[in-house]
């Protein structure tokens, strides 16, 4: 019972994925953008997008993590 | 025919075992014998044909089954992939109530420190290297470079001799967590970010001194931080609150973001390994002939992964470049 109720748990703290999904899909959406609107600014857009993506992904991690803890440590 | 491949599969399933049985490091499995293990692996074959007739139960069938384990045995996989960060004290030391063991941290951490510092020393010995550099002194350059280029694009308004005192602490950070990050990413090696209390550490203590800078450099005006000008006076009380927490958080995200990016990174690296590793002593060769996705899956993570080792140290600099500006500057 417990054992299924951690993994149930772990499943629906991954469903916070759908919004780094999105984050990410958004930085790089705009850096396409912006690079199809001034090309000779794209070395430093893409600098700024890897930026804004580690972001992302950071936060994406933390659900992961929340999924790590819950399905490992109790 | 089918038979035929269950006979090749067996075969290179045995073969696989043997090697396994060669570097593996216990006395009792080496002498055991093959067939041994070939009785376990039919015994693990009829438990999955058994326990397939009857799905009903959970604990038979699922993660607590006796199949799942015999195949976790034969794989030697330990179950929890955090299994990787556990804290050994290998030097044990106590004193009082206190716990000062040298710990494998603590070791990797002296081993990348004299790496750095036998890096650059190589390279800057005899005065200064050469003036054409050869490829360790242009990657010491490269490194070396980058965070001086950091602070003086995100900290602005101050003269440079000011921001030159910002650059050792600001680049320690940034080398720190470069390696650390860097040399999780050896085999079998400790990566010493992926523990909140190191990374926790580090960004609380740069927040103290970021916190301190403020105060000499404004004084008591820093405290006008938490309220940004023209604002009515019955809003300020909320604001001021809204400002301040999100402020004291900096110090928290900035420690979690590292820790975090490098656990789920190294427990995903682990996850999808051993499953590969799982595949390849299922002794059937349809398994092992499937294996090379779960390879390739792992291949492609570890290249993710140096590249946030990477972006993470950058982040993380980046970060404390912001804070530091905006302590300094105020908004």
């Amino acid at each position: 019972m417990l054992e299924g109720a951690k993994l149930i748990g772990a499943g629906a703290a991954t469903i916070a994925l759908a919004g780094a999904a999105v984050g990410i899909g958004n930085v790089f959406s705009s850096l396409i953008h912006s690079v199809a609107r001034n090309p000779s600014l794209a070395k430093q857009l893409f600098g700024y997008a890897i930026l804004g993506f580690a972001l992302t992904e950071a936060i994406a991690l933390f659900a992961l993590m929340m999924a790590f803890l819950i399905s490992f440590v109790f | 025919m089918f038979n035929v491949f269950k006979t090749i599969g067996n075969w290179i399933g045995s073969v696989f075992n043997n090697f396994r049985r060669i570097f593996r490091k216990d006395e009792n499995s080496l002498h055991s014998s093959s067939s041994d293990t070939t009785s376990t692996l039919s015994n693990t074959n009829a438990t999955v044909n058994e326990s397939l007739k009857d799905l009903s139960n959970l604990q038979e069938n699922g993660i607590g089954g006796e199949a799942y384990k015999d195949v976790l045995d034969i794989a030697e996989i330990v179950p929890s992939p955090l299994e990787q960060f556990s804290i050994l004290p290998l030097i044990p030391m106590k004193i009082g109530n206190l716990y000062f063991s040298f710990t494998n941290p603590s070791l990797f951490m002296l081993l990348t420190l004299s790496l750095v510092l036998l890096f650059v020393h190589f390279v800057t010995k005899k005065g200064g290297g050469n003036s054409v550099p050869n490829a360790w002194q242009s990657l010491v350059e490269l490194i070396y470079d980058f965070v001086p280029n950091l602070v003086n694009e995100q900290i602005g308004g101050l003269s440079g001799n000011v921001k030159q005192k910002f650059f050792p602490c600001i680049s320690v950070t940034f080398t720190f967590s470069l390696f650390r990050n860097l040399q999780g990413m050896i085999p079998y090696s400790f990566t010493v970010t992926s523990h909140f209390l190191i990374t926790l550490g580090l960004s609380f203590s740069l927040f103290i001194g970021i916190t301190i800078v403020g105060f000499q450099k404004n004084g008591l005006h820093f405290l006008s931080f938490s309220l940004p000008a023209g604002v009515p006076l019955p809003l300020a009380p909320f604001l001021v609150l809204l400002e301040l927490i999100p402020h004291c958080f900096r110090a928290l995200s900035l420690g979690i973001r590292l820790f975090a990016n490098m656990m789920a990174g190294h427990s995903s690296v682990k996850i999808l390994s051993g499953s590969a590793w799982t595949m390849l002593c299922m002794n059937d060769l349809f398994y092992f002939i499937g294996d090379p996705g779960p390879l390739f899956i792992v291949l492609a993570l570890t290249g993710l992964e140096l590249g946030v080792a990477i972006s993470q140290a950058h982040v993380s600099t980046i970060s404390i470049c912001i804070y530091l500006n905006d302590a300094t500057n105020l908004h």
